[in-house]
């Protein structure tokens, strides 16, 4: 067994790797950004520019935790289910934000951590797994409010969602502290690197004598947590508490995480690059928006965007 | 290969599923004198048919090694086109079946096409498929429109006794895949391909072309679910195939099918089909909210999953 099959690929090779497709994706963000704001000016204007950010926030923390799971070869589905389960079951406990967020962080570790358990423990397909959880969270949020969500919003989560402090949006504040520390821990950590030589190789990892099970536990509470996370402050963005939150990040992160350049074969993700791949999935959005086409067209184009750059990283990883 | 052979015609996951669906029908009767009726039975039958065909190509595929997350967007768009253009006369009727039937073929192909000369994983491919066709759907119309000929609704609701007609057509397309998987080379080679294509591609099975039929099938059953959808609504919906991507993989798993591939058979699928329609018209007759059916639905695949999966693993 040579040293790259223990240790994954060389880093050197892998960085460069990463680096062309975060080149590859800032120039398609670009491109899409000048070709709108010749079509329509109101496209760069700071009010929707903060939009835009804005609507990234929730499903920035969604992104990083999916990117996270599909490191150590799982999938997560649960996320969304996730995001309004937490949201409705927290919110509908206190008003206090300061036990909302609490409770609802522990709540998504627990939940991600009940994923980590089947899928480690009991041989569970990720897919299935989470598919399965994602269903039962349905079925116990709309029990628990008899199908209506109440609770009232405390003031505090406009302003966490919504709201900004010496000018910068407090929501991307949180994401950035989010994204800086999941990026230090994949990249600099023997944890980050564990993760990452389980997707590669986990037979390997096990004979390095890592904790195979507990990392991919740890991969889906991490997910789970920041699922919740998402939920808490999409719900402030809204500023209602519906039992249907979040509705299709389940698809939209996995999108977002495989154009960032994650691979769903394990091993390979990283935050500058889903971060960057949520923003252009927003933008996208956003144009179809501004620009006045249908509503449709964001489907249309949000499928063949996902084709078009797994096609893009796939030609490129072969071997 | 006897292996393979034997694993398709009867698993201990065979008599489970059939005691479940006995326990179901002895709560069923248990609870309400209306649930063993004729009449209820022929209820269960029309409930279930679309989840059963859509469920068989969910099998196929899976047996293959893939997976088909399109039959969301695929359902819409074809539901919308067939009742756009079947009008009332027989000839019009006839296009659109025809018509459909083709599409079903032609997104499956895009699908196989995709997944096989591109190489992407499959659950991405249809994924983004499946995105498209439902904007496609929704550009086409936004609420459900057109119309299906009265003789079509008259077929779809027709009854022998307490079998409806949808029945005997989906147990016989379930006999036609059956045979297909066991008797035929094409069914040889799915298996093949799902236990390790790279043996399978070294023993010389045609790989790609085995995939692009099978998701070329899928695509075509799809179309008959969509057809009969649009026969039972009378009309066709944008938004008709809403959640039957992650439903139709359920009754695949809980019947005992591997989603790694290669392991399994359509016998166990429609098992499971049956014992998820039951449970849902038992608890629907104990009055449990479709909240605690999730509940229930959600356990069950655990269930079944991690008894069967957790027993093979070392």
């Amino acid at each position: 067994m040579s040293m790259t099959a223990l240790f994954g690929k060389d880093s050197g090779t892998v960085r460069a790797q990463q680096n062309r497709e975060l080149l590859l994706l800032t120039g398609f963000l670009v491109v899409i950004w000048a070709v709108t704001t010749v079509l329509s000016p109101r496209f760069l204007s700071p009010a929707n520019l903060s939009d835009i950010l804005l609507q990234a926030a929730p499903l920035g923390f969604v992104v990083i935790g999916q990117m996270i799971v599909i490191i150590v070869r799982g999938l997560d589905l649960s996320v969304a289910s996730i995001m309004a389960t937490v949201a409705v079951l927290s919110i509908g406990l206190n008003d206090n934000t300061v036990v909302i967020f609490a409770v609802g962080i522990l709540l998504g570790a627990l939940i991600g951590g009940i994923n980590g358990y089947l899928v480690a423990y009991r041989g569970v397909t990720p897919f299935l797994a989470t598919l399965a959880t994602m269903i039962v969270l349905q079925g116990v949020r709309f029990a628990y409010t008899g199908g209506a969500p109440g609770g009232t919003l405390p003031e505090t989560f406009r302003w966490l969602a919504t709201g900004d402090l010496f000018g910068i949006p407090v929501a991307l504040m949180l994401l950035a502290i989010v994204a800086f520390a999941a990026h230090w821990l994949l990249e600099y950590t023997v944890y980050g690197r564990r993760l990452k030589l389980y997707g590669d190789n986990p037979e390997a990892a096990y004979m390095t004598g890592a904790p195979t099970r507990l990392l991919v536990v740890s991969a889906f509470m991490i997910s789970g947590v920041l699922a919740g996370l998402a939920g808490l402050v999409l719900v402030g963005y809204v500023g209602i508490v519906d039992n249907w939150t979040g509705r299709g990040y389940e698809l939209d992160s996995i999108a977002a995480a495989v154009i960032g350049g994650a691979a769903l074969s394990g091993g390979k993700g990283s935050v500058p690059g889903v971060l960057l791949a949520t923003l252009v999935l927003v933008s996208l959005f956003n144009i179809v928006v501004i620009l006045g086409l249908s509503i449709e067209l964001q489907l249309v184009i949000k499928g063949s965007l996902i084709l078009l750059a797994a096609a893009v990283y796939m030609r490129r990883s072969r071997r | 290969m006897d292996d393979v052979i034997r694993m398709t015609r009867t698993q201990p996951v065979h008599l489970v599923v059939l005691a479940l669906i006995g326990l179901v029908v002895l709560v069923g009767m248990y609870s309400s004198d209306r649930f063993a009726t004729p009449l209820n039975f022929a209820n269960v039958q029309d409930q279930m048919v679309a989840l059963a065909l859509v469920a068989l190509a969910q099998t196929i595929v899976i047996l293959s090694g893939g997976i088909d997350l399109s039959y969301a967007g695929a359902l819409g768009l074809l539901t919308v086109v067939f009742a756009s253009i079947a009008g009332e006369d027989p000839a019009s009727f006839a296009a659109a079946i025809a018509i459909v039937l083709s599409l079903g073929v032609f997104i499956g192909a895009i699908n196989g096409s995709i997944v096989t000369f591109v190489g992407i994983h499959p659950l991405i491919v249809t994924l983004g498929t499946s995105t498209i066709l439902s904007g496609l759907a929704l550009l086409i119309t936004r609420q459900p429109t057109g119309s299906v000929p009265l003789f079509f609704e008259d077929l779809v609701y027709g009854r022998i006794g307490m079998i409806p007609y949808g029945t005997i057509f989906t147990l016989m397309l379930y006999l036609l895949a059956g045979f297909l998987l066991w008797k035929t080379r094409l069914g040889l080679r799915i298996y093949a391909i799902g236990d390790n294509e790279q043996a399978a591609s070294i023993s010389g099975v045609p790989v790609k072309s085995t995939k692009l039929i099978v998701y070329a099938l899928s695509g075509l059953l799809a179309a008959v679910t969509a057809i009969y959808i649009c026969g039972r609504f009378g009309v066709g919906d944008p938004r008709a195939g809403v959640g039957f991507d992650l439903k139709s993989i359920t009754p695949v798993i809980v019947g005992g099918t591997l989603l790694a591939g290669g392991r399994g058979g359509v016998l166990g699928t429609l098992l499971a089909v049956i014992v998820l329609a039951l449970l849902a018209n038992v608890l629907n007759f104990m009055n449990v909210s479709s909240f605690y059916q999730w509940i229930a639905e959600g356990l069950i695949i655990i269930a079944a999953v991690s008894i069967f999966v957790g027993r093979k693993s070392k």
